[in-house]
């Protein structure tokens, strides 16, 4: 048949992937999706794709999805298809006999950024009027909570200062921990159509990634730091930056305060940030530091833009202080151009951090200690609220091993597979007494699950996402819920079931009541959003269509602080028995731990996680091109296949997380950020060794028992 | 700055990027419109209601004056100039829709029909079968010849297929994949009849430095490269039985 069937239904929604938050028009025909095709008006891709959001959505049918609610009474039992009254009730029973036996703190829930603001929103309330207290966390604790807490403490809000567009209009764009192109790709596009026009390109990364140098696109600057070595190297671009007066001190007397900068000053000028002390620890020649930050320095317009290289280390959050001060000190915010911005590795990272899915804070990043604050929200929800804040995700896991924790529900998230130290988590999710897992598919995480709740795909429910430039876009239903209920559908259930009458009609009465209890949110309507298109937070009444640049007149403190950035180096250092620096992160084709996109053709780019290792390494070993290696750290070990590669350097290797028979997580420490908790993966010193093939291995993806429907 | 991309509009093809720039006044057809200098002619025509054919134009990416289809008059001028690489300018004159400009673009026609398979040529729904339908040419007056029609179809990625034999060549792909995406996968092999479409160095798009982001899918007017989920039970001359 050569004349292509044409589609007869089209609905514009918006990619579920990365933090880039691509609209699409999802084609369908006889009400099944054909094709996504990207919307031009769309503010965020401007009617450009990448290969996750324009073709891998056929996991939506895959046969893999579960399709009925079950239960089981032990994780060794096997799983009993029920009715969904039956399972909300028995879900909500085993919460409530933990919480009768072990105390109200004995249970927990989790949220996730692969859901909308409205199902994150609910995932925060159930734990706070059903489970009533504040056990409530969500994955950007293990990717981004360093952002929130070091861009707050530095600019007074955890959140990128610029529009995606902004960046067309920069001079200088400094790239550090995060590969665009890979990553977030259709921004990356954007990214290389202005340094085509001519604008200069740092990068900070150990890796030689293809943003580094690729056709017609390669870094004036690339400084392949020594992983673990952000804060050091930061530093002593600051150290440049003070020394050679490259200051905008204008700026920093208006906008800043001087006292605070001086403090800053005597420590990043000390002769130990210096880039001849600093570039034999970091590897890298000290002349290199110093044009990179001369060139940052004198812009006009330069801007950051960073990922989970930053922030996935024990110094996360200082890491992400640097950024701030170096922008502060160069007087880089505040107009077109500039600014600092996380690139966002899930689709709604962004609006799980805004909306209360925390221990400590409410929607709009205010304290559950605040008295008034929680009042309002008490006032709101008919009942008083836990004034105590509660535990973290990893808290959780410690506290199940220890067995003062029985009970979790786990919305959309893959703990086991993607949260570090595996052998930790899974022997933490064995010991509790009911583990609640709602998601599309039987994750690694559900294997330690008691009942598990079918939820809906993004092409499945209405509600909004909030991508990395603070974009609320609209995800409309184009299919009907597999299983019958849209995920906030489910945890309204789950919140009656616990004895809370609750009741919306739409999830647009849910962003109502988010606007109603988030300051910046607090202008935010479907109705606004469907009229603009999409719409930036803040949106109030100064801001009643949004904001695209943030911090243009005042800081939202009013003026901007310098936060001290001393080193303080890893405790997971290489050594004798572990010599090599292993670094994790993602691919194109991939997504985070695979879940969809291992379900879908994008396999044929990437059919399993590699190890990337230098040829120096490499041959030292034994080891040649697609050879079998185990990679071991202090924590564990893994086996999986060499690639030879320039890429990174001497002394550094490096794989993704994508496939769960990987276990790329089995060998990352328990190490965290000394504020927020956000794991170092991207430094663990680790051992590589030639080995025999495994005798089997298991398929990527499980062969579809028939065609998808 | 920014208009090339924020004055997109999904219902419209401008056929050339939106422009920021000074008003620029002019009339398409007896019609006045305005539009920002820089602009091209024939994205004040779709401006001010009276569209021009096109096939190698698209608002996503730069003029690049190939495919012969867009001519219009402009008053004082002499020829018949492509609309999408001619700039605006005050007070011109420009015609869409003469005899003699019909009967250019007829014989354009029937040069991409001549090379074209004659199955496919009703019942499309490309942006080729919009310019037929727009045209009225359906057909051809040339006797058998050359052609790419038994060009092996490159199926190797997963989500879309490329077959020459629709192919006009028009260059839109390979713009899409320098403009658009930035990687510089795609190039046009070859001169005159020789000239193909090519991913690196005449590999398979999958082996191919192709990323499959889809612009040059998004991108092709003809079909020759679509999505394989629009086809149920498989691709005509994917299938070596048929090829």
């Amino acid at each position: 048949m050569p004349i292509p069937r044409k589609p007869d239904g089209s609905v514009t929604t918006t990619c579920a992937y990365c933090g880039v938050g691509c609209g699409f028009r999802a084609e369908t025909l006889e009400g099944r999706v054909v094709r996504m095709i990207p919307w031009k008006e769309g503010k965020a891709n401007h009617g450009h794709s990448c290969v996750k959001g324009r073709f891998a959505f056929d996991y939506y049918l895959h046969p893999d999805r579960v399709r009925a609610p079950m239960i089981r009474a032990s994780i060794h039992d096997p799983w009993r298809e029920v009715s969904w009254d039956e399972a909300i009730t028995h879900a909500a029973a085993e919460l409530q006999r933990i919480q009768a036996a072990h105390g109200r703190g004995s249970v927990g829930a989790v949220s996730s950024s692969r859901c909308t603001n409205e199902e994150i929103f609910l995932m925060q309330k159930f734990a706070r009027v059903a489970l009533r207290n504040n056990n409530i966390d969500n994955c950007s604790r293990i990717c981004h909570s360093p952002t929130q807490f070091g861009l707050s403490a530095t600019l007074g809000a955890g959140a990128a200062s610029q529009h995606f567009d902004s960046i067309l209009q920069a001079d200088v764009i400094l790239v550090v921990g995060a590969n665009p192109t890979e990553g977030h790709p259709v921004f990356g596009s954007m990214m290389k159509r202005r340094i085509r026009e001519g604008a200069r390109l740092i990068v900070i990364d150990p890796r030689r990634t293809e943003t580094v140098d690729s056709p017609h696109c390669r870094a004036d600057v690339h400084l392949a730091l020594r992983p673990g070595t952000n804060v050091l190297v930061l530093d002593s671009i600051a150290h440049v930056v003070v020394c050679e007066k490259l200051y905008h001190e204008a700026f920093i007397r208006e906008r800043c305060h001087w006292h605070e900068f001086e403090q800053w000053m005597a420590l990043v000028g000390d002769a130990r940030y210096s880039p001849e002390a600093v570039g034999p620890e970091a590897g890298l020649d000290p002349e290199d530091i110093r044009r990179a930050a001369r060139l940052y320095a004198a812009g006009p317009r330069s801007t950051i833009y960073y990922g989970l290289g930053v922030t996935e280390h024990s110094q996360g959050s200082t890491g992400v202080m640097c950024l701030g001060n170096l922008a502060l000190a160069c007087g880089m915010l505040g107009r077109e151009g500039v600014g600092v911005n996380p690139l966002r590795g899930q689709g709604n990272v962004q609006g799980g951090s805004c909306l209360g899915s925390w221990p400590h804070m409410f929607s709009g990043y205010r304290f559950v200690t605040d008295d008034a604050v929680r009042a309002s929200f008490e006032h709101d929800w008919g009942l008083s609220l836990d004034p105590e804040p509660g535990l973290r995700l990893p808290n959780m896991f410690d506290a199940a091993l220890a067995g003062s924790f029985k009970g979790m529900y786990i919305q959309g998230e893959d703990p086991v597979q993607s949260d570090p130290n595996q052998n930790h988590i899974m022997a933490a999710m064995a010991n509790m007494e009911c583990v609640i897992v709602q998601d599309l598919f039987l994750t690694e995480t559900a294997k330690f699950a008691h009942v598990f709740l079918p939820g809906s795909s993004s092409l499945e429910k209405n509600g909004t996402f909030t991508n990395a430039e603070r974009r609320v876009s609209m995800v409309r239903k184009v299919a009907q819920p597999l299983a019958g209920l849209e995920d906030w559908q489910i945890t309204v259930r789950m919140i009656n079931a616990m004895g809370y009458p609750l009741h919306y009609d739409h999830p647009s009465q849910v962003l109502d009541e988010i606007a109603r209890l988030s300051p910046a949110y607090q202008g935010m309507s479907f109705a606004l959003i469907e009229r603009l298109g999409s719409v930036q937070w803040p949106c109030n009444p100064e801001a009643p269509q949004g904001t695209e640049v943030l911090h243009t007149k005042a800081f939202p403190r009013g003026r901007a602080n310098f936060m001290l950035t001393g080193y303080v180096a890893t405790t997971e250092r290489a050594d004798e028995r572990y010599p090599l620096l292993l670094t994790t992160g993602r691919i194109l084709s991939q997504y985070n731990v695979g879940t969809q996109t291992r379900r879908t053709g994008n396999v044929a780019w990437c059919g399993e996680d590699l190890l990337e290792i230098h040829q120096a390494d490499a041959h030292t070993r034994g080891i040649g091109e697609g050879d079998w290696v185990s990679v071991s750290s202090r924590y564990g070990a893994t086996r999986l296949r060499a690639r030879i590669s320039e890429r990174v350097s001497p002394g550094v290797v490096y794989t993704t997380f994508h496939f769960a028979q990987t276990k790329a997580n089995a060998i990352t420490s328990d190490l965290s950020d000394w504020a927020t908790n956000c794991p170092e993966y991207k430094v663990t010193a680790v051992e590589v060794a030639r080995v025999q093939a495994p005798v089997v291995t298991e398929p990527a993806v499980r062969e579809p028992a028939e065609a998808p429907a | 700055m920014w208009s090339e991309l924020r004055a997109l509009r999904e219902d419209v093809d401008y056929g050339t990027p939106p422009r920021d720039g000074e008003a620029v006044t002019l009339t398409v057809d007896g019609v006045p419109v305005t539009v920002a200098a820089g602009s091209s002619v024939m994205l004040a025509a779709a401006a001010a209601g009276r569209p021009v054919v096109k096939l190698c134009a698209t608002d996503m990416l730069e003029a690049f004056g190939s495919c012969r289809v867009c001519l219009v008059e402009i008053e004082g001028r002499r020829g018949f100039p492509a609309s999408c690489t001619t700039p605006v300018e005050p007070g011109m004159a420009v015609r869409t829709d003469t005899p003699r400009l019909a009967e250019l673009r007829a014989g354009v026609m029937e040069l991409y029909l001549s090379d074209f398979p004659a199955e496919d040529v009703l019942g499309g729904w490309s942006e080729l079968h919009e310019v037929i339908a727009t045209t009225g040419v359906s057909s051809h007056r040339y006797g058998p010849g050359e052609n790419h029609l038994a060009a092996p179809v490159d199926d190797s990625n997963p989500y879309f297929l490329f077959d020459p034999a629709k192919c006009i060549v028009c260059s839109r792909c390979v713009r899409a994949c320098e403009e658009v995406q930035g990687t510089f996968a795609l190039t046009i092999q070859g001169r005159g009849f020789e000239s193909k479409v090519v991913a690196s160095q005449g590999e398979p798009f999958l082996d191919s430095e192709c990323v499959s982001c889809g612009a040059c899918v998004q991108a092709c007017p003809t079909q020759s490269l679509v999505e394989k989920s629009l086809f149920e039970g498989g691709y005509r001359s994917a299938d070596p039985a048929q090829a």
